[in-house]
């Protein structure tokens, strides 16, 4: 797509007006005295006198008119203008936050209103917008959110102290620390033993057809079945093995905690890394193969020297699949007592804390975008001929 | 059903709908007929006093699960498929690679997350999870509908053309037909998602067949979780081998 457009981009004018709505019209902040009486909102023209507000619209109609005449040096102009107000909202949420809070309010909370959020996912799909009639690569697509996380972690740490997420964040920050080390762990032990035990699975499937098919059928099956059922139907059982069995009750294993959790994710993982380990060692050339033996290759060597390296990438992208899925598994685990971030939601939404809700979601949504971003260019580098 | 009528010339309609006649009617069983295994779940507690949710009975649960999931799944499909056709007109192109890169994306938000995040925005009870289910079963609906009409022979959509159908025509009797087993492949994932996801509304203010599973593991009572689990997983597996026939059809 390298021919400059002529006709206009409506993709990004449509964006930007009704980003530019959202932030003028709906509620961008709230604050609220203290933990339990519900905050007042404010919009953001009632902030400061309104004059910052408007004066972050100017260069959101600029991008709405650039989208006009979209040619490279307009679009390129606007990514500019999009990254620097993406650097400049929590800029301006900080001096709200220092005028809207004074200091006879020392338990003062500062919510983030529906403009805000709005205006943060239309940036962000303008952002997606450019980068792709730009041309981009996706790596350096995340090189364009540094300036808006600069922005976020100058604010967070210097401004936002009444920031109700942050407050919640202050008030239990060594829970929060284990519960993020404690869903990593559930998530990584899931995701290696799914790894050994489904290259184990194909290595059978490969030999026995019967295997094979009762293997995915099985694997489907359990795919099939819902999070929640299939930690409750794994309760039972563990906690009667649990209460029998010495050994096992010493390890930890019981009904309620990390082994039914452990269990199940392992269970889920299993079907997209079999699936993808399979597809990857079986859709290697044969003629690569075939070469590899006239050279006078042993089989273990053709496994380990050519099958193995020309199936990684494949097998890399089951890792990402099950990696993303069991983020978001280990979250509903929380229900049953394995800990992790989703206790916080769960939490959260037993006492209608909605900004302790928050402090499980938005970091579970970041892990699982962060490990999709990393094992995914890892798997794009490995690729033959890939960028490495 | 007509199976008796169709079985002459198909020779095994009842085998070939085995499995979700199978499911469904074993999920209908112990729906209404749970009280009567009170024996069975009182070998598994046997100190407990209740050991047969009663807070509501299952039949309801059950409706209000398929029902949630089923307004949710109905209009993620008219939206996601009615989206995926006008990014795929002329009028649409413009928002084709922005559409298809955000359902990729999407796709990498934990439907948790997604429902945690509806509930401070639209408040507690059955909406917000309408609301969760409805924009998370979009994603793979629109993604794969996108995938069957990019999966097209040019040559065909011009052959339509020169025979001298309208574009509508051709949406109708070419381009839809031909994505159709696309886009029932996405409605399953999108639905086998929600019915998973919808078990945690009761966290959020709604009632389903996730309520004894959570009530079973505040009160510590597995006789409920038990019951919970095992209708949850019928609904699914019984909503999932009616796909796979369906599939198998088209």
């Amino acid at each position: 797509m390298g021919e400059t457009r002529q006709s206009p981009n409506w993709v990004l004018s449509s964006l930007m007006l009704a980003a530019t709505a959202a932030w003028l019209t709906l509620d961008a902040v709230s604050v609220a005295p203290n933990r339990i009486v519900p905050g007042t909102p404010y919009a953001a023209l009632e902030v400061v006198g309104g004059w910052p507000a408007l004066l972050m619209a100017v260069p959101m109609l600029a991008v709405v008119v650039l989208a006009w005449r979209p040619n490279r040096k307009g679009l390129t102009l606007s990514l500019g203008v999009v990254m620097a107000l993406l650097a400049l909202l929590p800029l301006w949420l900080a001096a709200a936050t220092a005028v809207l809070v004074t200091p006879d309010m020392p338990q003062a909370r500062v919510g983030i209103g529906s403009a805000l959020w709005l205006l943060l996912f239309l940036l962000l799909l303008v952002l997606i917008e450019l980068r792709t009639r730009l041309g981009m690569s996706r790596a350096l697509g995340w090189l364009l959110l540094v300036p808006m996380l600069l922005g976020w972690w100058l604010a967070l740490s210097l401004w936002l102290e009444p920031l109700a997420l942050l407050r919640e964040y202050h008030a239990r920050s060594d829970q929060f620390a284990s519960a993020v080390q404690q869903h990593l762990a559930l998530v990584g032990a899931a995701v290696g033993a799914s790894l050994v035990v489904a290259s184990l699975l194909v290595l059978a499937m490969r030999r026995h057809t019967g295997v094979r098919r009762v293997g995915f059928g099985v694997l489907n099956f359990l795919q099939t079945i819902p999070s929640l059922a299939l930690f409750g139907l794994l309760l039972a059982p563990l906690a009667w093995l649990g209460a029998r069995v010495d050994w096992l009750a010493a390890l930890g294993v019981s009904g309620i905690g990390w082994a039914p959790a452990f269990l199940a994710l392992l269970g889920y993982s299993l079907l997209p890394m079999v699936r993808n380990i399979f597809v990857a060692l079986e859709e290697v050339d044969p003629a690569v193969i075939e070469s590899a033996r006239g050279m006078g290759m042993a089989r273990r060597q053709v496994f380990l020297q050519v099958r193995l390296p020309l199936a990684l990438p494949v097998v890399l992208e089951g890792v990402r699949i099950t990696t993303v899925q069991a983020i978001g598994l280990t979250a509903v685990a929380a229900l049953i007592g394995a800990g992790g971030l989703g206790t916080f939601i769960f939490q959260g939404l037993g006492q209608a804390a909605m900004d302790m809700v928050l402090l499980g979601a938005l970091p579970i949504i970041g892990l699982a975008l962060v490990a999709d971003a990393l094992i995914g260019a890892l798997s794009e580098r490995l690729r033959p001929g890939g960028a490495a | 059903m007509s199976s008796a009528a169709s079985s002459t010339t198909h020779g095994s309609a009842v085998q070939r709908w085995l499995a979700p006649i199978v499911w469904l009617s074993l999920l209908l069983l112990l729906t209404l007929g749970m009280g009567h295994l009170e024996w069975l779940f009182r070998l598994l507690e046997p100190d407990l006093r209740q050991v047969i949710y009663r807070r509501a009975d299952f039949l309801t649960l059950l409706g209000q699960h398929v029902l949630v999931v089923g307004i949710a799944s109905l209009l993620a499909v008219a939206l996601g498929v009615s989206a995926a056709v006008a990014v795929t007109r002329k009028f649409g192109r413009d928002f084709l690679p922005l559409v298809s890169q955000l359902a990729s994306i999407g796709q990498t938000f934990p439907p948790v997350a997604v429902l945690a995040l509806a509930v401070p925005a639209l408040g507690f009870g059955t909406l917000p999870i309408i609301v969760a289910l409805l924009l998370y079963g979009l994603l793979p609906i629109v993604r794969n509908t996108l995938a069957g009409i990019d999966s097209i022979d040019p040559q065909v959509h011009e052959a339509a053309r020169a025979m001298g159908m309208t574009p509508w025509q051709v949406l109708r009797q070419v381009e839809l037909p031909l994505a159709a087993p696309f886009i029932l492949a996405g409605i399953r994932t999108s639905v086998t998602i929600n019915i998973a996801t919808a078990a945690l509304g009761t966290t959020v203010g709604a009632s389903n067949l996730g309520d004894p599973i959570i009530s079973g593991i505040v009160n510590g009572n597995t006789a409920y979780i038990v019951q919970g689990a095992v209708l949850i997983g019928l609904l699914a597996l019984a909503v999932d081998s009616l796909f796979e026939r369906l599939q198998r059809r088209g």
